[in-house]
């Protein structure tokens, strides 16, 4: 895959963001702030009971509010096919000297970047505020997961917003998409005390896979074996959803 | 050659099944260096058929090539040799004008200095080098035109598309820009465009093809386009007073059309070519004649004329 154009797209999308440094600020916090205040407002309030003594929410939603700023850029960035087809420069950069691959690769590096930022800052100043232990030799695994996370729930994304033309219907699907990753999974709580059907879905859930990876490298809950597991499948999910974005952008 | 393309077809599939034939058997080859210009109606297919020579569409069947580069197996290398301006306005609107130009060319492999140095002159020969710092959202229709076409003059791609690239643009403008594309073909540079504005191909192009309904109806330059329509003249005729019943004059002449505006006669008329000046003879005589033209026929005849033979609607 040719650095430059990879480069090229990486200049663009960043000269682009680089417009709106609020939008970044907000990007890069606001994981950070969700654990701060739903995070602690839900173990203040309501408390922590579940299998996983001696966690308390903070520590156990930490993984989750991460892979929940992963789906977050990933959805917002590929709102972003929408606004270049509205300006028009969609179609001229497809007749750009690079392919529909490094195209859809290199709008995600910067988004990837801005998405570490966010995951080392929020991991850091959990423990710092909040208290939560993080392991630190798992820092590695930690990055690994988030930039395939990231580029997963992109690609996936990607596939929906090059399909679909009005940008209307595009919202109503990510409401949904919402709606059933995040809350069908064990990003908010443990799925262990849930319902047998509950805890089916959540299992084929990719972002059970994601945060699940995210918990074992950030506080170490989780069987290695399992989590392997997890982390081959959330691999191939992304493998997948990149190829049917590449096909996507064929089609255009 | 530049371009080849042999037996292109193109067909879209509506709903119910109804299939429309963009492109329709198309043929035809550019010389390297030429001013090439695709002319056709509404919905001939001559944006269809730039969207697949850019690589922005397949085609059903057919073979087409750029430089070599077949435009569905080797699509990249196409798009490394060309520049394309496309219909719609194409900018990005969040940058400022310079902005818009340097990360085109970056696209193109081109960074530093130098292109600094002709991001600033190209903005000076669109007059655009006023707005540099200015985010393409805040300029007009006409500003965010100029942008895009700006940019082609950033790299030097052997081949430029052009889809309607006049839209938008002043008069004043277009003048430039057209001296422009003649000085990157006399350099060696391919330009193809498709244009509805017959004038702005009159002036510009050497080599012409003419399509409807997807398929070939006309093909070379100027000269041989005007042999096609056989016998076709426009008079102009200037007096210091419009002669009174002309009609009686102009009856044994079957014009196929006339117009008398203030103090002038404009007939077009088909037929032998010392018939026209009997016609025009006899005209001097109903008065003080102050100016004559006789012109062959125009693009815009060439065009309507085969355009209907071929059984389009204009």
């Amino acid at each position: 895959m040719s650095a430059r154009a990879l480069e090229a797209v990486l200049f663009r999308e960043a000269k682009i963001r680089a417009t709106n440094l609020t939008f970044i600020f907000w990007d890069v916090l606001y994981p950070l702030g969700y654990l701060l205040v739903f995070g602690l407002g839900m173990d203040a309030s309501l408390g922590f009971t579940s299998e996983l003594t001696g966690l308390d929410y903070n520590a156990f939603f930490l993984a989750g509010v991460l892979g929940m700023a992963s789906f977050g850029i990933a959805s917002n960035t590929s709102w972003s096919f929408f606004l270049d087809r509205d300006n028009g420069i969609f179609y001229e950069m497809l007749t750009y000297p690079l392919s529909r691959s490094q195209y859809l690769v290199g709008k995600v590096l910067f988004n990837v970047g801005i998405a570490l930022v966010q995951a080392l800052l929020t991991t850091v100043l959990s423990g710092v505020l909040l208290g939560v232990h993080v392991l630190p030799h798992r820092v590695p695994l930690l990055i690994g997961a988030t930039i395939v996370g990231t580029s997963g729930w992109f690609f996936f994304y990607a596939i929906f917003a090059l399909r679909i033309r009005r940008n209307d219907t595009f919202n109503a699907v990510t409401s949904v998409f919402y709606f059933l990753f995040l809350f069908a999974s064990s990003m908010f709580y443990p799925l262990e005390p849930l319902p047998r059907l509950f805890r089916v879905v959540a299992s084929i859930n990719p972002i059970t896979w994601h945060v699940d990876v995210l918990r074992y490298a950030t506080i170490g809950v989780g069987t290695p074996t399992t989590i392997a597991i997890e982390g081959a499948a959330f691999v191939v999910f992304t493998l997948v959803a990149f190829w049917l974005a590449v096909q996507a952008l064929e089609r255009e | 050659m530049a371009i080849e393309v042999d037996r292109l077809v193109k067909v879209y599939r509506r709903r119910a099944n109804e299939e429309v034939r963009a492109v329709d058997d198309l043929s035809f080859a550019v010389r390297r260096g030429s001013i090439f210009g695709m002319l056709g109606p509404n919905g001939a297919g001559k944006t269809t058929t730039l969207r697949i020579l850019t690589t922005l569409a397949r085609p059903t069947s057919g073979h087409a090539s750029v430089l070599g580069h077949d435009v569905v197996a080797n699509s990249l290398d196409v798009r490394k040799h060309i520049g394309v301006v496309i219909q719609e306005q194409a900018a990005e609107l969040l940058l400022t004008v310079r902005d818009n130009l340097l990360t085109f060319a970056r696209f193109h492999g081109q960074a530093g200095s130098a292109v600094h140095r002709r991001a600033d002159e190209v903005m000076e020969r669109f007059g655009i080098a006023g707005l540099s710092e200015t985010k393409v959202q805040d300029l007009s229709g006409g500003g965010r035109r100029r942008v895009q076409v700006a940019k082609m003059f950033m790299v030097d791609v052997p081949v430029i598309f052009l889809d309607e690239f006049s839209s938008g643009m002043d008069p004043i403008l277009k003048r430039a820009v057209i001296e422009m594309l003649r000085d990157q073909a006399a350099g060696g540079r391919t330009i193809v465009l498709t244009t509805q504005i017959l004038t702005e191909a009159e002036e510009l192009c050497d080599d012409i093809l003419i399509i409807n309904k997807g398929r070939a109806i006309a093909r070379g330059d100027l000269h041989h386009l005007k042999t096609l329509v056989d016998r076709l003249y426009e008079v102009t005729l200037s007096f210091d007073h419009a002669p009174e019943n002309i009609e009686t004059d102009l009856a044994g002449f079957h014009p196929e059309e006339v117009t008398v505006s203030h103090n002038t006669v404009r007939l077009k008329l088909r037929d032998e070519e010392t018939r026209v000046l009997e016609l025009v003879s006899l005209l001097a005589r109903r008065g003080r004649l102050l100016r004559i033209e006789i012109n062959g026929a125009s693009l815009e005849d060439i065009f309507v004329e085969l355009t209907q033979k071929s059984g389009g609607q204009l």
